[in-house]
């Protein structure tokens, strides 16, 4: 009962606030109204940051630029079209929302796909919005009956009509409020939907791990751009209402004050928590009207100022934040069936038929070779012109001291390194300009020396997002990820958190996210490593079932696991190609030995 | 063109760059040495400018003005270090939201302590002429004060014991902490150096720009677009993104209106931004 009810929270408890919000609003005091309906608003705005920041990852301080573009925009259509169609909503939210969405969208294209880093980003959302206020102040414009009259503002816009007709009133205060409470709940609730979709969870595992959501061949920047647009249409529409309510709009809309106060709603609330915004704008909204001289009067920005450092670094979850860690005390552990896992055991003829159904959906296996690869880090090279290839039928080891280049040569063949001479071949394919996801896409399927697993989403999830990312269809991925739980022995664990999981199973469960993948290359680097005896046979067993399928690659330290690959192994020395045979010539071999030992000429 | 008109945008941009330069330094050697971008760092030039104000006013000469002013600064940027920024090492953007909030409340302190408009103190009147055009001493002299700067960081960083132990924590921080160097001590440090930087610049700049509670905004916007078009390599990248922006946004200023120029200029950091998305520095093998 209890766990239904924290499952559905963010549905029930904004429904509830809704009907009660309904409820009121025809005995509410008329000015009272009035202002909580800004605080809705605020609300509304708060949401808008919540999806891009909570949500996807990136603290944008463009948020007001939207909202104020978006109530720009959406005001000019609403004076030119109010005095014949009445209705002033259905002009201006649609098109505040599209025109907030379109400057998303081109901020969002500079930052999302130039791969811009997360300060770079947040720095440069910054300075747009301040930008805009400096150039609003002296920007004059008429449009039709609007005059947009630089710091003198934009006024006549009219209020919340809804009714047809020139002869339509404007809503009082009361119903007012009533109307923004509808379509903001409309607004929550799609938004809701939105994030608990297929499109939500892939923005949930780009903000845990940008660079796995890539492995496993998204297209994060398209994703990202995408979230962002929402988010600016969100914005946008936003400062429609904040327009139609207002009646007047000008530059202080872009000031910093108003941008201060998107983050603190959010923070107040509870990141990530859509709902939890709107709960900071009323506990600000209403300390500031029953405490101080209203919204802008007193020492307004002294007070927020303040909040936003404790809140920073004493509530950083926020209301809702520190509700729910309260409540799922009282709730029942799902991680502790993470301290019941039982071994991993490889059954081959499983594996073979996973292994046979990947092969006839994606193809037969294709060959992975490098012709003089080159990477350079300042003064290291890493990868010296290395020419190497790879095919199906026996697992492949690269081996090598600390430094050799191994897992470079991998992050390069990747695409995580981009190479500045050589060529990297998928069959005849050149990919090596090719982004990540693509490789992904041909074929490519990688486990990093760190087990990348996404944290805080559940073993299942994980092998879910990793099988939707090849299937794009919902069945066919809960088929395959379930097959691939069942194959790793954890169904008892399905719904743990993957951060729960020890070392050793975080790598079973990043080698089951690749398999979800059906790759046609792997590569696997260290995957024995953090695994216990029993685990590192299984894990034998597995690579070479996967090389009678698939072109496999392993690098590794373990020279006992490399042994009972009984495959072809590459010895790497300070980048480059050293020596290449089966493991036994190699022990042989006086040079491997001493680059390993520290001993002769070779070092 | 005439030559001499030309030489005039020159010397004047290269002043205005200079002065971008001057204003951003404090801000470059807190984000490069601690990993912090310091949002209230135009807001700490705004106390320096008031508190070389306040020294004039009771009778201090110029000259000893500007020390108060650092020192000033520096008390109160350590002070915020201990109280604030040492509570969220490792949270970049925590820490950007925590001294955003400060701005403000230094900016509202300011507003209620001075009122929104104070009086400037005169520019020393010399001036020297280039064809027909005059230039004001004050402002050229900038160009000469920002390389002096920059040479004082540069030699504090790599010529003594604290710049020594602060490039090692900011480089392996666990490593620097296991041979016993107290990097929250160095962090105070760094974190009052930046501040007294901030505060240098805006008592060295107050003939120039007089003191208003919101002048922090205006030197803070560039600066942040400076350190981080900079990256990595804080104090080179920086020198030149400060020339290349600043310079180049103050010809464009000359040549059309001033906005022009903060177009300009927040276009050529979108472009920058886009063709190195790390930072002009993120691929220099240079440390400093």
């Amino acid at each position: 009962m209890f766990e239904k009810l924290h499952k559905n929270a963010g549905l029930i408890f904004p429904a509830l606030a809704t009907i009660i919000a309904l409820a009121l609003s025809g005995t509410l005091n008329p000015y009272l109204a009035f202002v909580a309906t800004s605080w809705v608003i605020f609300g509304l705005l708060g949401l808008s940051l919540d999806v891009i920041w909570g949500r996807g990852g990136l603290l944008s301080l463009a948020q007001t630029a939207f909202y104020g573009l978006g109530g720009y925009f959406g005001a000019v259509i609403a004076i030119n079209l109010a005095p014949s169609s009445g209705m002033t909503l259905i002009w201006a939210l649609p098109s505040a929302a599209v025109f907030g969405a379109l400057i998303a969208v081109a901020l969002g294209y500079v930052i999302f796909y130039s791969r811009m880093g997360e300060l770079q980003s947040t720095i440069l959302s910054y300075t747009f919005t301040l930008l805009l206020w400096s150039v609003t102040q002296t920007f004059k414009l008429d449009v039709g009956e609007a005059r947009i009259g630089g710091d003198n503002g934009l006024s006549n816009i009219p209020g919340i009509i809804l009714g047809f007709g020139s002869e339509a009133k404007k809503l009082g205060p009361n119903e007012a409020f009533a109307t923004v409470v509808v379509v903001t709940a409309a607004v929550y609730f799609f938004t809701r939907w939105l994030m608990r979709s297929n499109f939500g969870k892939i923005v949930d595992c780009i903000r845990i791990d940008i660079e796995k959501t890539e492995l496993l061949g998204y297209d994060i920047r398209k994703y990202q751009l995408l979230n962002f647009a929402y988010s600016g249409a969100v914005a946008g529409l936003s400062g429609a209402l904040f327009a139609l309510w207002a009646n007047y709009l000008n530059p202080s809309i872009f000031s910093v004050q108003e941008a201060l106060l998107v983050p603190i709603y959010v923070l107040v609330g509870g990141l990530g928590t859509l709902a939890g915004p709107f709960l900071g704008a009323l506990i600000i909204g209403g300390l500031s009207f029953w405490l101080g001289g209203g919204a802008a009067g007193g020492q307004t920005t002294l007070i927020l100022g303040t909040t936003l450092i404790l809140l920073v670094m004493f509530l950083h979850n926020g209301f809702l934040g520190a509700l729910d860690t309260l409540w799922k005390k009282f709730l029942a552990d799902p991680n502790d069936a993470a301290r019941s896992a039982g071994a991993v055991k490889i059954d081959t003829e499983v594996l073979d038929s996973i292994l046979e159904e990947a092969a006839a959906q994606a193809g037969p296996a294709k060959n992975l070779s490098t012709d003089e690869a080159f990477k350079r880090f300042g003064g290291v090279i890493p990868v010296n012109k290395v020419s190497l290839d790879f095919a199906s039928g026996r697992p492949y080891s690269l081996i090598g001291p600390n430094g050799a280049g191994k897992s470079s040569f991998l992050k390069t063949c990747v695409g995580i390194y981009r190479p500045e001479g050589g060529k990297i071949l998928l069959d005849k394919d050149d990919i090596t300009k090719t982004a990540i996801f693509e490789r992904v896409h041909k074929g490519m399927g990688v486990k990093n020396q760190k087990p990348q697993v996404f944290g805080e989403n559940t073993v299942m999830e994980n092998l879910w997002i990793a099988a939707f990312a090849r299937t794009r269809d919902t069945v066919q991925a809960d088929k395959t990820a379930t097959r691939i739980l069942g194959m790793l022995g954890m169904e008892e664990q399905k719904s743990v958190q993957a951060s729960a999981l020890s070392h050793g199973q975080q790598q079973w469960l990043d080698i089951g996210m690749v398999l979800c993948l059906a790759p046609r290359v792997v590569l696997l680097d260290e995957p024995a490593a953090g695994m216990t005896n029993e685990e590192t046979r299984e894990l034998s067993l597995l690579v070479r079932t996967l090389a009678k399928h698939t072109t496999v690659v392993v690098v590794e330290h373990d020279m006992e696991f490399v042994r009972t690959l009984e495959g072809h192994v590459t010895v790497l020395h300070q980048g480059e190609f050293f020596a290449e045979g089966d493991i036994e010539t190699l022990r042989a071999n006086d040079a491997v030995l001493d680059i390993y030992l520290g001993r002769g000429e070779h070092v | 063109m005439e030559l001499d008109f030309l030489a005039t945008v020159l010397l004047s941009s290269l002043s205005s760059a200079s002065i971008l330069l001057i204003a951003t330094l404090g801000l470059a050697v807190v984000y490069g040495l601690m990993g912090v971008i310091n949002l209230a760092h135009g807001e700490f030039i705004m106390v320096g400018a008031y508190s070389a104000l306040t020294a004039t006013q009771i009778g201090l000469p110029f000259l000893l003005a500007i020390p108060f002013a650092v020192v000033t600064t520096m008390i109160i940027g350590a002070v915020v270090e201990l109280l604030i920024i040492r509570k969220l090492y490792g949270r970049l953007f925590d820490t950007m939201l925590a001294t955003w909030g400060l701005g403000m409340v230094f900016n509202q302190v300011a507003i209620l302590l001075f009122g929104t408009v104070s009086p400037g103190i005169g520019m020393p009147q010399w001036s020297f002429k280039v064809g027909d055009y005059s230039l004001a001493v004050y402002p050229i002299l900038m160009i000469f004060v920002a390389a002096v700067m920059l040479a004082f960081i540069y030699l504090l960083m790599t010529h003594t014991v604290y710049g020594m132990k602060a490039r090692a924590s900011i480089q392996q921080p666990q490593m620097a902490q296991a041979i016993g160097i107290d990097s929250s001590r160095v962090n105070t440090m760094t974190f009052a150096i930046g501040s007294g930087l901030a505060g240098l610049a805006g008592a060295i700049l107050l003939p120039i720009i007089p003191a208003t509670p919101s002048m922090g905004l205006f030197f803070a916007v560039k600066g942040f677009l400076t350190v981080v078009v900079a990256g990595p390599v804080t104090l080179t990248g920086s020198a030149l993104a400060a020339l290349g922006l600043g310079g180049g946004a103050s010809v464009t200023a000359s040549f059309m209106t001033s906005v022009v120029g903060d177009v300009f200029f927040f276009l050529v950091t979108a472009i920058l931004l886009w063709l190195y998305p790390m930072g002009i520095s993120a691929k220099w093998r240079r440390k400093l």
